[in-house]
């Protein structure tokens, strides 16, 4: 029985030894403490690799400083993030996303501190790439990279099957045709994350159009999405592609990974994507064939009755850093965020390691050893005339975003009309503006 | 003479074996398509597991790597850090699993042999536990463990995941004690047995059953819980296991290959478990019925 009472004490003094034990880490050292918090769980490769890089270099050259990183991928990050702004407790710098639906509510409601333009002069940051971390004409974010989509083909399977690489939207149809008579997927496609197709979406109404505004617009309700002949023609476009089976089969199962890797296992002939994938020239993974042969062409433009020419990229300014203004180590956060996207670091890093498209000008990091096919994305982005700004789907609430996200995926599967699509997309616009 | 053998040990395995009827062997056939489906997912986890993330996701369900990649496990143990936070999670598991078992088994007891004022309030109250939903106590839960200072400790997790199993528990036990015969446990106290004596040479042995219900339940709540451990915790010394997974997410692809090798780590010691438990479960119900 004796035994039985000891057994009781000693697990509930465990308890109690182990809650000790982890209060006093708190204490721990004299140091300067900034948290740091991440959307890049993984730290050994791609972006998450260069930040812990940065984040190194910098304890190293401050030995007072310490930076605690805490890292947790998209939906977890955002989860989270919602409990630390409720509580009002953000880590001292964190990731955010310079998107109305995401950066607009956290700057609006003062949880970011304000940042000095001024200290910014030399960054070298592409002109308009900070629209979406401003608000009020106040700057709160840095932006760390360009998001613009291109077609990725694969040139062996162009010219094992004597196709032409699309220079015009004809051609590109009349490829995908092709493609398909030879029993070839024409595009991968991961229709099951949806916020590709809303981007397709959008980057058929700036061809058929050649108005970047026109979709804001309709956003903003200053015109109908069901009334505009333009908003139409791009949503009848889609519903083109959808029925010559432009994507590959069953595209709406498709996640990330299975599309990626659909295209790099050389079963599609071209892949619609953001050109965050500039590392698909190099990776490993694929095939010698496959790294040999991939290459980018801009989305064509419309011949004849679209106005938008291939040159009307669909291109934005994602993910950047923001510092949090009730921080009790403001001033350093800020010290360490600049140190962070210092052209030299940042943009110099992201472009060599081939990681990302810097948002700051990077020509003069430039050194001969790039991959042709960062090269070709390079060439694709300069050549721009105009670019979009942020996705339609993330260019109002959250609640929108939602909402065009289901309606875009549902029109794709075949279940809503053209015509039905542009009213429902009215709809969550019209809900977005109350 | 070896045909005399053979003959001999046929009959004898015909002595033994029943009869092979057609419908007997449908109910094979069905029984080998049943576990086939239900080892698939395993078989489909390893091989994943030694292929390349470039292989994945292709037209074949199976994929026979040219070279097994067993590099992905070197790199799910060291970048994963998959044995400091299996530490984690064996330290935050034991603690909660145990107590959750503890005070289930003690409360029951409370609940249905002693005599108390707002017994019934107090076992409503404890059942209405298990309508809560997680996410609704993740941001109330957030901010009181911050303000007591526990929101980084293994603290932090263990209160929660008792919190959440505790209900399911005491309900599963006082179902089970209810149907033990209170003249046994009035033996005890003619002979001269506390409560403690009940307790842990009664209630514990004769409840093993549901005692081991109740560890599995616990056990794989706490070790694949993911989300409270997203929300409480802010450093990485503290992190358990499902957390090795996302080292490896990207922003857009990830490293699959990898992934699917911290799966298979992770999900060996809840299936060394299961076997293991799973005979104690079989034979606690059996000599239940003989007693019975």
């Amino acid at each position: 029985m004796r035994n039985n009472r000891k057994l009781v004490v000693l697990l509930l003094a465990m308890t109690m030894i182990i809650c000790i034990v982890g209060g006093f880490n708190a204490l721990a050292a004299g140091k300067v403490t900034i948290k740091f918090f991440s959307n890049l769980p993984d730290r050994t490769a791609g972006m998450g690799k260069l930040e812990q890089f940065l984040i190194d270099n910098y304890m190293k050259e401050n030995a007072d400083i310490n930076i605690k990183v805490e890292a947790l991928q998209d939906e977890p990050y955002k989860q989270k993030f919602r409990v630390y702004t409720a509580g009002n407790q953000l880590p001292d710098i964190f990731a955010v996303w310079g998107q109305p639906a995401f950066f607009n509510p956290i700057m609006s409601s003062g949880y970011a501190a304000e940042l000095d333009p001024d200290d910014y002069k030399g960054y070298d940051f592409f002109p308009g790439s900070l629209n979406g971390f401003s608000y009020n004409g106040k700057l709160y974010g840095l932006a760390r990279n360009t998001d613009f989509m291109v077609l990725y083909y694969n040139q062996k399977l162009f010219a094992d099957n004597g196709v032409k690489v699309p220079e015009t939207y004809d051609e590109l149809i009349t490829a995908a045709k092709a493609f398909r008579a030879k029993g070839i997927a024409p595009v991968a496609h991961n229709g099951r994350d949806s916020w590709p197709t809303n981007i397709l979406y959008q980057d058929l109404v700036i061809k058929e159009s050649g108005d970047q505004e026109l979709i804001y617009k309709a956003i903003q309700q200053d015109i109908k999405f069901a009334g505009n002949e333009e908003l139409l023609a791009a949503a009848e476009d889609l519903k083109e592609l959808v029925d010559i089976e432009f994507f590959q089969d069953s595209f709406i199962a498709a996640d990330y990974g299975a599309a990626r890797n659909l295209f790099g296992q050389e079963q599609a002939a071209m892949y619609y994507m953001g050109a965050w994938e500039s590392g698909l020239g190099s990776d490993e993974n694929f095939s010698e064939s496959f790294r040999n042969n991939v290459s980018a062409v801009a989305f064509p433009g419309m011949k004849g009755e679209g106005k938008g020419k291939s040159t009307d990229m669909m291109a934005w300014n994602g993910g950047g850093y923001a510092v949090s203004s009730s921080s009790a180590v403001k001033e350093e956060a800020i010290k360490l965020l600049n140190y962070i996207m210092k052209p030299e670091n940042w943009a110099r890093y992201a472009w060599q390691m081939g990681v990302a498209i810097p948002a700051q000008k990077y020509d003069q990091y430039m050194t001969g050893k790039e991959s042709k096919l960062q090269i070709r994305l390079s060439e694709i982005l300069n050549n721009a005339t105009s670019i979009s700004g942020t996705p339609w789907n993330d260019a109002a609430t959250p609640g929108f975003k939602t909402d065009s996200q289901t309606i875009i995926q549902e029109f794709a599967a075949g279940m809503k009309t053209p015509q039905e699509f542009l009213e429902a997309a009215d709809q969550a616009a019209q809900k977005a503006q109350q | 003479m070896g045909q005399l053998k053979y003959g001999t040990d046929h009959d004898f395995l015909k002595v033994k074996t029943r009869k092979l009827t057609p419908f007997r062997v449908i109910i094979f056939f069905l029984l080998i398509i049943i576990a086939v489906f239900q080892i698939f997912p395993l078989i489909w986890l390893v091989d994943f597991s030694l292929a390349k993330d470039g292989d994945l996701f292709g037209p074949r369900i199976l994929i026979w790597p040219d070279k097994p990649q067993f590099e992905n496990y070197k790199i799910a143990m060291i970048d994963g850090k998959i044995p400091h936070y299996l530490l984690n999670s064996i330290i935050v598991n034991v603690i909660s699993v145990s107590l959750t078992v503890l005070f289930s088994v003690t409360m029951a007891y409370a609940f249905t042999r002693m005599q108390w004022k707002f017994k019934n309030i107090c076992f409503t109250l404890i059942l209405l536990g298990m309508m809560i939903p997680i996410h609704a106590t993740l941001l109330p839960n957030f901010t009181s463990f911050r303000f007591l200072g526990i929101s980084n400790s293994y603290l932090g997790l263990i209160i929660p995941y008792i919190a959440f199993t505790l209900p399911l528990g005491t309900f599963i036990m006082t179902g089970f004690i209810k149907s033990i015969p209170r003249s046994i446990e009035e033996s005890i106290l003619i002979d001269g047995g506390g409560i403690f004596h009940i307790i842990f040479y009664v209630i514990f042995p004769l409840t093993k059953p549901a005692v081991i219900t109740v560890i599995i339940m616990t056990f794989f709540t706490t070790w694949n819980d993911f989300i409270m451990a997203a929300t409480y915790l802010t450093s990485d010394k503290f992190r358990t296991l499902p957390f090795a997974v996302y080292n490896f997410a990207g922003q857009y692809a990830s490293r699959y290959a990898v992934q699917f090798a911290v799966m298979t780590l992770v999900a060996l010691p809840s299936l060394i478990l299961y076997i293991i438990l799973n005979e104690h479960i079989t034979k606690g119900i059996t000599v239940g019925a003989i007693k019975g």
